[in-house]
C-alpha cells in the first residue's frame, strides 16, 4: 500500500509520522524533530524520518506507522521517540505498549491493516491520506498522480471526460448529491468565453474535517481533478475557495499549486497541451453560509457573502457572471480515480443510485473518532458499532446525527438502513458535507435540536425572512422548553414553523435549518412531551429540569460536598446529614462529582421532588455493635 | 426571442424568457403582496412574501426572482400560499415594535398595510427585540432599527441607485442590519442624505426627521424639484398646506426614484418665515406693504416714464432661469412688446452663455444631445471640468451605475479630486485653465493615430481639414508641458476615448465658467464629432446649474435671440411675432446682464426689473455691482425673500414658490416637464407669470391670456421643439417627427442621426494662457465650486432650515505643503488677497489638492466673488468665475502676516 511512498523515500524502511491538524496539536512537529534526533544520536542508519497528513483515526493521535511493515503506533510522545529508534529500528522489536488496543478486547494490534477501523473502510477519496508525504509531488506521483490528467489530455475529449464521470454516477459530495458530470455538462453547454472553475473548500460543519484532512494529506489529487474539471467544462481559470480557519491546508494547498506549476500539470498549455488553467486560493473568512454555492461566489468577487436566489444556476451565470462549476473538496479527489481506473471500476461500489464511497467524520459519543471512508449503502450500523467500536463506557446508543449542522438526529431503528443520499433524505435526514455525530442514552434531544439550531440560526446571513426570523422563533420555543417553561402547542408551533422555514427559506441554509427539531420532534417526540407536561428531562440533561439531592440514608456528613459547592447552597454540620438549598442551587454537578463513591449520597432527578428534609437532621449511623469485654 | 408560456391562477399567460413571475404576473393584472421589491432595484427574494405555488411539483419560488419557464403551472393564492405569506407577515411582525400608533410613517407604512391586507392583528409569536435605535445628530435622516425588516431596499438603493456605498449589511442571524462602515452615525459616514434610502424603506425605520408628529399626507403632488438642472421628478406630500415630505418619483425617467440632500432636504424654504407676503414699497427709504393695485400702478408708471424720457433702451430685464418656461416666455414677450426693448437677459448667462455659443457653432444646436439613459449606456464617460456628484447628482449617478454595472471606463479630467475620480480608470490633473490644449492635444493625438472616426467625420461634418490643420501646434511635449499631463496619460485617454463604441463628454462649470469658456465647449465639440460621439453615439452632457435654464433660453429670455433662438436679425421670424404679439420689435441686439450693470454704472440704463436672481451676490464684484445699480432711477424687483438685490428696489413684489405654481421646467437635457401647484401661494404673493400679465395689463398694453394653457398653446407654435410630438420625442426618444415642421432649425431636441444644420462644423480654437497675475505675488490658483448642501446664490438654500444646520461655515481648502511652506494649520485664519479684492476666512488641509491650488465651496457667507474680475469673456459675455489668482496673508491674534 505504501510502496509508492517508499519508492519516494529509496526504498528505505520508514517511519511516517502524522502531520494532520489533530496530531500536529499533538505535538507532532516536535515529535518529529525527537526522532530525527534520536535516530542521529543512535546512529542509526537505513531508517528515514517522514510524515503524511491525516490518517483519520484521530482519536489515536498523534499516530506514526513504520513501513514497510505497518506497524501502527498511537499516543506516541517526544518522550517515546528514543525507545521506538531503540527497541524498534536497533533491536527489531517494536514497542508493544504503543500498539492500537482494541476497545473491546484490549488486546493489542500491531499492524495498521488489522485495525478494525481501517480495515473495514473502503479508501478512494483518502487513498493517500497518512500515506504520503502531501509536501513531495514525488510521493504523489509515484502512486500515480497526474496519469488521469495525462490520460484526459492525451486521450479523451471533454465531452468523453463528461460522459465519464455521468457513467460513474459520482454525485455531488458537498451534500446536494446532484450528478457531477451532468453539472460539469451544463456548464460546459453554456455559451461563454471565460468560464470559472471552483472548488469548495469552506468547510464550516461543526465537527467535520474530512475536506480539511484531505487537502492536508493530499492537496495534489483535489488540484488534479480540478484540472480535469476544468478541461471539462473549457474554464481557464479556478479558485479554491478554502476556510481561513484551516492555516495548514491553505499552507499544502498553495504549496501543492506551486508544485504542481512548476512541473507543468498547471499554467499555460498544460503538459504541452493547448489547455491552460490557473488556480486562485480564495481564504474565507468564517461564514457557515460561504459553503453555499452562490454566497461562496459572492465572497470571491469581495461582496459580502449571501446566497442569492437560483435560477440563474452557476453552470449559466456564476462567478462574475460567467459559467462556472463548484465541487466539493471530496468529488473533485475522486475524478482523478474515476479517470484512472475508469468509470466501470468505480461505479461497481455503492448502491444503484448513489455509487462510490463516501466520508465521515465520525464523532460524539463513540470510541473511535475520526475519519471513515465506507462504500455507500454500507449500515449505519456498521458504521457506528464496528469501524467506530460503538458506544463507550457501556452505554447505550441514543441517536446519530448525519450531514452537519441542518442534519437530522435518527433514533435505533434507523441503524439498518442503507447510507446513500435518497434513504437518508427519506428519514428525514441527509448526506451532507459527511458530519456524523453520535449521541448516547445521556443525550437529551430537544437540547441537541436547540444545539444545532443555534448555530444555524447565528449563521444565518438573515437576508431572508424566514430563516432570520423563523429560527430565531423556533430556537426561542425550543430555550423555553429546555428551561421548563414549555407549553402543549409548543409541539405544533416547532412543526409548523419548521416546515413552513423549508419551503420559504432562499438558499439551503434555511431549507435545512430546522431539519434536527423536525426529525427529533418525529423520532423522540416523548421527549418533548416530557419536558414541556412532566417538566422532566429524561436525560437529565437540562439544567433548569434537574435537582440534586443528597440522600439522608446515605450521607455521612463528610462535608465534601459542602466544601466544594460554588455557591453555598448545601448546609450541614457534623454527623449531621446536609441539605442542598434548591433555591440557591445552580445545578452545576459539583457535589455529584465530588461526593465519594463509597457513599453516593447524591442523586439527580428530574420530573419530581424528592421527599428529603429541609433542615440538616442526624445522620442515621449504625454504630459498630460493641463487645462487652468481660 | 420566442415568448414562453405559462398558466398562472388558471390562465394561460405569455411573457418573455427572463421574466419574473411577478412581472408577469402584474403586467396580467394578478396582485401579489411584496415588501422587499422595488422596481428600480434589483431583486433579491428577501421578503419571501411573494412566494406562489408551481402546482406541477409543490414548489414555492419567491415570484419576485423565479423567472418563467415553460409549463409552469403557477397558483398566486392557493390555500398554502396564503398559509405561509401569513406566517412570515407574523414572523416579521412579531420582530416588529408595537409602537405603530405614535409611528409617523402612519398608513405609509407597507407592514401594516400588508398586515390589514391579510387580516393579520394579533401574533401568536414571541415577540424578538430588535437592535437599540441609533442616535443620529444629523437634521435629515433618523433611523430607528427596531422597525427595520431587512428588506435590504436601503441597502440596494444605496449600492445600485446612487451607488454611495454609505451602508452594507452587518452581522448575521437577528442581529443582521443595515449599517455604515463601522457603525458610525449617518453624518460620520459617507453618507450624502440623498434620501433615497428613506424613500424606499417599506417602514419607519429610516425616516426623514421630524421634531413632531406630523401623521399621513392627505395629498401627493408630483412635481419637478426647483434646483438644480436635472430636473428630477419629485412627489410632494401635502398635509395642511404643508409640505410634510419630498420624495423622488420611482417613475421618472431622470431620476429613477433617486434624489440629493437638497432636493429631499431643502424644500423647506418655501415655508420659511421669510417669505414675502405682500408688495413693499419704498417709502423715505423704508419699506411698506401695499396693495397690488399701487405697487403696478407705481411699477407701471415709473417704466413707461423711462420710457418716455430715455427711449426703450433705458429699461432692462433680467429674468430667472427658475422660473417656468411660460414666465420666462411672458416675461420676454412684455420685455419686447410692452417695454419696447430686447434689453432682457437670465441667470444662465453666469453659467452656460458658453454652451450655447460653443455648441450652437459647432453643433447648431444649443445644449445636451443625449438623454441620460444615453450616458448610463456609453461604455466610455469622459469627464472635463464637472463635479456632478455636487452640482448635478442625478447625472453623477447614471455616471457610477454605468461604470459600476455596466462596465464603461470613465476618464475624470480635473485638477482636484471629486467623488468620481475613485470611479475613474484615468484621472488627468491639468493646470487649471489650460483645457483647450488638453483637448485639442487629445483630438491631435486621435488623427495622428488614425484613431478617428473617420466615417462620421466624412459624411457629418466640414471643415475638418482647415482644423486638423490648426492642431499642428499641439504636440505631445507642448501639451504635457502646458497641461502637466504626461504624455502617456494623454495617450491612455485619447486611446480609450477614440476606441469608445459609444462615448460620452460630460462638462460643467469648470469649463463654462473659465475665461475662454466657448472656446473650450467648441474643442470639446471638436473632439465629440472626431470620435463620432456627437448625437449618434454617446454624447455631449452639458450640465446646467439651474432647473430651468435650458427653458429660459429656449424661451427667448435673451438680449439676441427671439423664442426659439430665432434671429433678431431674421426679418421674417420678427415679423411673424409682431403679427402676432401686435407691436414692432426692435432688431437691435440687447444688453447682457453684465452689460445692463454696465449701462447702469454709466447711467445709460436707468430703471431694471429684476426676477428671482441676486446679481449682488451672484455677480463679480458685488460691492461694485451694489453701487451700479444703486444708480439706477427705479428697480422692480420680484422674489420670494427681501433678498440683497430686494433691499435696492424701490417697489418689491412677492412671487410664488415652485410649489405654488403651475407651468413647466426644461431640464438640461431637453426633457419637459410639469410643475404642479401643490400649495396656496404665501399671503398675497403671485405666480411671476400672473406678476407679469397684471403688469403688462397695467402698463396699458394686456396680454391676450385667460390661462397658462393658452400661453402654452403660443409657446408651441412658436418654438417648435416645444411641439408636443418634440417634446414627446425629447422625453422618449421616439424619432418620428411627422407632425413637426422639419425645416425650421433646431426643432429636434436630441439628435438622431443629423445636425440640425446638416452637418457639424469643426472650428478651429486656441489655446491662450490666463494673463499672469502670480507676477504680483499673487501665487495660489483660487478655484470655486458648488457645495452640496448649498446652492446658487443661496437664496433659497439658506432659508432651509434643515440644509442651514447642516452646512459648515466657509473655508478655504489647501493642500498640507502649501500650508507647511505658510506656517499655517487647519485653523488658521487668513486674508486671500487677489488683484480685486479680499476676504478673511478659516484654512482646511485637502492633501488631494495639488501644489499653488486653493479650493472654495461656493455660496456660504458669500462674498467669494469680490475677488473676481468682471472681466467679460468676448464670445459669452459672461465674466469667468471658476479661477483667479491670489494671496494669502495669516491673521495672527493682533495683526497680520505674511
Amino acid at each position: 500500500m505504501t510502496e509508492a511512498a517508499i519508492k519516494g523515500n529509496g526504498k528505505k524502511r520508514t517511519i511516517f509520522i502524522c502531520q494532520g491538524t489533530g496530531c500536529v496539536s499533538g505535538k507532532s512537529l516536535e515529535i518529529t524533530e525527537a526522532l530525527k534526533k534520536s535516530v542521529a544520536e543512535q546512529g542509526i542508519s537505513g531508517v528515514n524520518v517522514d510524515f503524511t497528513g491525516c490518517h483519520g483515526f484521530c482519536e489515536q493521535g498523534p499516530v506514526a506507522i513504520v513501513e514497510p511493515e505497518g506497524i501502527f503506533y498511537t499516543h506516541v510522545t517526544v518522550a517515546d521517540m528514543p525507545e521506538i529508534v531503540e527497541s524498534h529500528f536497533k533491536n527489531g522489536k517494536p514497542v508493544e505498549r504503543l500498539f492500537y488496543k482494541d476497545p473491546a478486547s484490549g488486546q493489542a494490534i500491531p499492524y495498521h491493516k488489522d485495525i478494525k477501523f481501517y480495515s473495514m473502510q473502503q479508501r478512494i477519496i483518502l487513498r493517500n491520506c497518512g500515506r504520503i508525504n502531501p509536501e513531495r509531488i514525488e510521493d504523489y506521483l509515484a502512486t500515480g498522480g497526474y496519469e488521469a490528467l495525462k490520460k484526459v489530455l492525451k486521450e479523451m475529449t471533454p465531452k468523453q471526460v463528461i460522459e465519464e464521470l455521468k457513467r460513474s454516477g459520482l454525485r455531488g459530495r458537498g451534500g446536494a448529491g446532484f450528478s457531477t458530470g451532468q453539472k460539469w455538462e451544463f456548464c460546459h453547454n453554456a455559451p461563454g468565453d471565460q468560464k470559472y472553475m471552483i472548488c469548495n473548500a469552506d468547510e464550516g460543519d461543526p465537527g467535520a474535517f474530512m475536506d480539511r484532512s484531505t487537502m492536508e494529506g493530499d492537496p495534489l489529487t483535489v488540484i488534479e481533478g480540478m484540472t480535469i474539471a476544468a478541461y471539462a467544462i473549457g474554464a481557464s481559470e479556478g479558485y479554491i475557495y478554502i476556510r481561513a480557519e484551516y492555516p495548514l491546508a491553505v499552507k499544502r494547498v498553495r504549496l501543492a499549486l506551486k508544485l504542481a506549476e512548476e512541473k507543468g500539470f498547471l499554467g499555460n498549455k498544460i503538459l504541452g497541451s493547448n489547455f491552460s488553467f490557473r488556480i486562485h486560493v480564495k481564504e474565507g473568512a468564517g461564514a457557515f453560509v460561504c459553503g453555499e454555492e452562490t454566497a461562496l461566489m459572492a465572497s470571491i468577487e469581495g461582496k459580502r457573502g449571501m446566497p442569492r436566489s437560483r435560477p440563474p444556476f452557476p453552470a449559466t451565470s456564476g462567478l462574475w457572471g460567467k459559467p462556472t462549476t463548484i465541487n466539493n473538496v471530496k468529488s473533485l479527489a475522486t475524478v482523478p480515480v474515476i479517470i484512472a481506473r475508469g468509470a466501470d471500476w468505480y461505479a461497481s461500489t455503492g448502491t444503484e443510485k448513489s455509487k462510490g464511497t463516501c466520508v465521515f467524520a465520525l464523532t460524539g459519543k463513540i470510541a473511535n473518532c475520526g475519519l471513515v471512508e465506507v462504500p455507500m449503502g454500507i449500515q449505519l450500523r456498521k458504521i457506528i458499532m464496528e469501524i467506530g467500536g460503538g458506544i463507550p463506557g457501556g452505554k447505550k446508543f441514543k441517536a446519530v446525527q448525519t450531514g452537519g449542522p441542518s442534519g437530522g438526529c435518527l433514533p435505533e431503528n434507523y441503524l439498518d438502513q442503507p447510507v446513500d443520499y435518497e434513504s437518508l433524505t427519506a428519514a428525514g435526514s441527509m448526506m451532507g458535507s459527511g458530519g456524523m455525530v453520535v449521541m448516547d442514552e445521556e443525550t437529551c434531544m430537544v437540547d441537541v435540536a436547540r444545539y444545532f439550531l443555534s448555530f444555524t440560526q447565528a449563521e444565518s446571513c438573515g437576508k431572508c425572512v424566514p430563516c432570520r426570523v423563523g429560527t430565531k422563533q423556533m430556537l426561542d420555543v425550543l430555550i423555553r422548553i429546555c428551561g421548563g417553561e414549555g407549553r402543549p402547542e409548543d409541539i405544533t408551533l416547532l412543526q409548523e414553523m419548521g416546515n413552513n422555514i423549508k419551503a420559504g427559506s432562499l438558499c439551503a441554509l434555511g431549507q435545512t435549518a430546522p431539519n434536527p427539531v423536525l426529525t427529533t420532534l418525529r423520532y423522540f417526540r416523548d421527549e418533548y412531551e416530557a419536558h414541556i407536561n412532566e417538566k422532566r428531562c429524561p436525560a437529565m440533561v437540562c439544567t433548569a429540569l434537574v435537582r440534586y439531592y443528597i440522600l439522608p440514608d446515605k450521607c455521612m456528613a463528610c462535608g465534601i460536598c459542602a466544601r466544594n459547592c460554588p455557591v453555598e447552597a448545601i448546609t450541614g454540620a457534623k454527623r449531621m446529614v446536609h441539605v442542598i438549598d434548591q433555591e440557591k442551587c445552580v445545578k452545576c454537578g459539583t457535589c455529584l462529582e465530588v461526593c465519594p463513591e463509597k457513599f453516593s449520597a447524591i442523586t439527580k432527578v428530574s420530573g419530581k421532588e424528592l421527599d428529603v428534609p429541609r433542615e440538616p437532621t442526624p445522620i442515621r449511623v449504625e454504630k459498630p455493635k460493641v463487645q462487652a469485654v468481660t | 426571442m420566442e415568448a414562453i408560456t405559462i398558466v398562472l391562477n388558471g390562465v394561460p399567460v405569455s411573457g418573455f424568457p427572463g421574466t419574473s413571475i411577478l412581472d408577469l404576473a402584474r403586467e396580467s393584472g394578478v396582485y401579489i403582496p411584496t415588501l422587499c421589491y422595488d422596481e428600480n432595484l434589483v431583486s433579491v427574494g428577501a421578503c419571501r412574501l411573494c412566494l406562489v405555488e408551481d402546482e406541477r411539483n409543490g414548489a414555492l419560488l419567491a415570484s419576485c426572482v423565479a423567472p418563467i419557464s415553460p409549463g409552469m403551472v403557477i397558483k398566486t393564492n392557493s390555500p398554502r400560499v396564503v398559509e405561509h405569506r401569513k406566517k412570515i407577515l407574523k414572523l416579521l411582525l412579531a420582530s416588529h415594535p408595537d409602537t405603530c400608533l405614535v409611528c409617523d410613517k402612519g398608513n405609509r407604512c407597507h407592514l401594516r398595510k400588508l398586515a390589514a391586507e391579510m387580516g393579520i392583528g394579533l401574533v401568536e409569536y414571541q415577540k424578538i427585540p430588535q437592535p437599540d435605535v441609533i442616535e443620529e445628530l444629523n437634521p435629515f435622516i433618523e433611523r430607528d432599527l427596531s422597525k427595520c425588516v431587512m428588506c435590504g431596499k436601503c441597502i440596494r438603493a444605496d449600492q445600485e441607485l446612487v451607488v454611495e456605498g454609505a451602508i452594507d449589511y452587518m452581522n448575521r442571524g437577528t442581529a443582521v442590519r443595515p449599517a455604515t462602515l463601522n457603525d458610525v452615525p449617518l453624518e460620520k459616514s459617507e453618507c450624502t442624505f440623498c434620501g433615497t434610502c428613506v424613500a424606499v424603506c417599506p417602514t419607519g425605520a429610516i425616516m426623514e426627521k421630524n421634531r413632531t408628529y406630523t401623521g399621513t399626507a392627505m395629498t401627493t403632488v408630483t412635481t419637478v424639484c426647483p434646483y438644480c438642472g436635472c430636473g428630477c421628478t419629485v412627489l410632494l406630500g401635502i398635509k395642511d398646506g404643508k409640505i410634510i415630505y419630498t420624495r423622488p418619483a420611482p417613475t421618472s425617467p431622470v431620476n429613477r426614484g433617486t434624489l440629493c440632500a437638497r432636493g429631499s432636504y431643502g424644500l423647506d424654504f418655501v415655508h420659511s418665515p421669510d417669505r414675502l407676503k405682500s408688495p413693499l414699497i419704498k417709502v423715505d427709504g423704508r419699506f411698506k406693504e401695499t396693495t397690488w393695485e399701487e405697487a403696478l400702478s407705481v411699477v407701471a408708471d415709473r417704466f413707461m416714464q423711462i420710457k418716455k424720457a430715455d427711449g426703450a433702451d433705458a429699461l432692462g430685464v433680467f429674468g430667472a432661469s427658475k422660473c417656468t418656461n411660460e414666465e420666462n416666455y411672458l416675461l420676454q414677450r412684455f420685455t419686447r412688446s410692452v417695454l419696447g426693448t430686447n434689453n432682457i437677459d437670465n441667470g444662465s448667462r453666469l453659467y452656460n452663455a458658453a454652451s450655447r455659443v460653443g455648441l450652437g457653432t459647432t453643433l447648431g444646436y444649443t445644449g445636451t444631445t443625449g438623454s441620460l439613459e444615453t450616458l448610463e449606456r456609453s461604455s466610455v464617460i469622459f469627464v472635463i471640468g464637472a463635479d456632478p456628484e455636487i452640482s448635478a447628482p442625478a447625472i453623477s449617478f447614471a455616471i457610477k451605475r454605468a461604470v459600476k454595472f455596466k462596465g464603461a471606463q470613465l476618464i475624470v479630467i480635473d485638477p482636484r479630486r471629486t467623488p468620481l475620480t475613485q470611479f475613474a480608470a484615468l484621472w488627468l490633473r491639468p493646470r487649471p485653465g489650460t483645457d483647450i490644449a488638453l483637448l485639442n492635444g487629445l483630438a491631435k493625438l486621435i488623427i495622428d493615430e488614425k484613431r478617428m472616426d473617420e466615417e462620421y467625420v466624412t459624411r457629418m461634418t466640414d471643415n475638418f481639414a482647415a482644423w486638423a490643420k490648426s492642431l499642428s501646434n499641439y504636440t505631445l511635449a507642448r501639451v504635457e508641458d502646458l497641461t502637466g499631463i504626461r504624455v502617456k496619460d494623454l495617450q491612455a485617454a485619447a486611446r480609450l476615448l477614440a476606441g469608445a463604441e459609444e462615448g460620452s463628454i460630460v462638462y460643467g462649470n469648470g469649463i463654462t465658467q473659465q475665461p475662454e469658456s466657448a472656446g473650450a465647449v467648441i474643442a470639446i465639440a471638436n473632439l465629440a464629432m472626431l470620435t463620432g460621439n456627437a448625437g449618434r453615439r454617446g454624447g455631449i452632457f452639458a450640465l446646467e446649474r439651474e432647473n430651468n435654464a435650458h427653458g429660459a433660453c429656449d424661451m427667448g429670455a435673451l438680449p439676441d435671440f427671439l423664442p426659439g433662438y430665432q434671429d433678431l436679425s431674421d426679418v421674417q421670424a420678427r415679423k411673424r411675432l409682431e403679427e402676432r404679439w401686435h407691436c414692432s420689435l426692435s432688431s437691435r441686439p440687447g444688453l447682457t446682464a453684465m452689460e445692463m450693470i454696465q449701462a447702469a454704472e454709466a447711467g445709460v440704463v436707468k430703471g431694471m426689473f429684476i426676477i428671482g436672481e441676486n446679481p449682488m451676490v451672484a455677480f463679480p464684484q458685488p460691492s461694485r455691482v451694489k453701487e451700479a445699480l444703486s444708480k439706477l432711477e427705479f428697480i422692480v424687483v420680484a422674489d420670494m425673500f427681501l433678498t440683497e438685490m430686494a433691499g435696492l428696489a424701490s417697489v418689491v413684489l412677492p412671487a410664488a414658490s415652485f410649489a405654488e405654481k403651475e407651468g413647466t421646467f426644461t431640464n438640461f437635457a431637453g426633457i419637459i416637464q410639469r410643475v404642479q401647484k401643490a400649495l396656496e401661494p404665501v399671503g398675497i404673493s403671485l405666480p411671476d407669470s400672473e406678476i407679469i400679465m397684471r403688469l403688462a395689463r397695467a402698463s396699458g398694453s394686456p396680454m391676450p391670456f385667460s390661462s397658462l394653457q393658452q400661453v402654452r398653446e403660443e409657446i408651441e407654435r412658436i418654438v417648435p421643439f416645444y411641439h408636443p410630438a418634440a417634446a414627446a420625442h425629447a422625453r422618449t426618444g421616439d424619432p418620428d417627427l411627422s407632425d413637426v415642421d422639419d425645416t425650421m432649425p433646431g426643432n429636434r431636441r436630441l439628435y438622431h442621426g443629423l445636425f440640425p444644420r446638416g452637418f457639424g462644423r469643426f472650428v478651429p480654437v486656441e489655446y491662450t494662457p490666463i494673463i499672469d497675475e502670480k507676477t504680483n505675488g499673487h501665487r495660489f490658483t483660487l478655484m470655486v465650486g458648488s457645495s452640496r448642501y448649498r446652492f446658487g446664490a443661496d437664496g433659497r438654500s439658506s432659508r432651509s432650515a434643515r440644509l442651514k444646520q447642516f452646512s459648515p461655515g466657509d473655508y478655504l481648502e489647501i493642500s498640507a505643503v502649501d500650508a507647511g511652506g505658510l506656517g499655517v494649520n487647519g485653523v488658521s485664519r487668513v486674508k486671500v488677497v487677489s488683484a480685486h479684492g479680499e476676504l478673511l476666512t478659516y484654512l482646511k488641509i485637502n492633501d488631494s489638492l495639488p501644489r499653488g491650488l486653493l479650493y472654495m465651496p461656493l455660496s456660504y457667507s458669500g462674498g467669494v466673488y469680490e475677488l473676481f474680475p468682471a472681466v467679460l469673456s468676448a464670445g459669452t459675455k459672461a465674466p469667468a468665475l471658476k479661477t483667479c489668482a491670489v494671496r494669502l496673508e495669516r491673521i495672527t491674534e493682533d495683526g497680520e502676516a505674511k
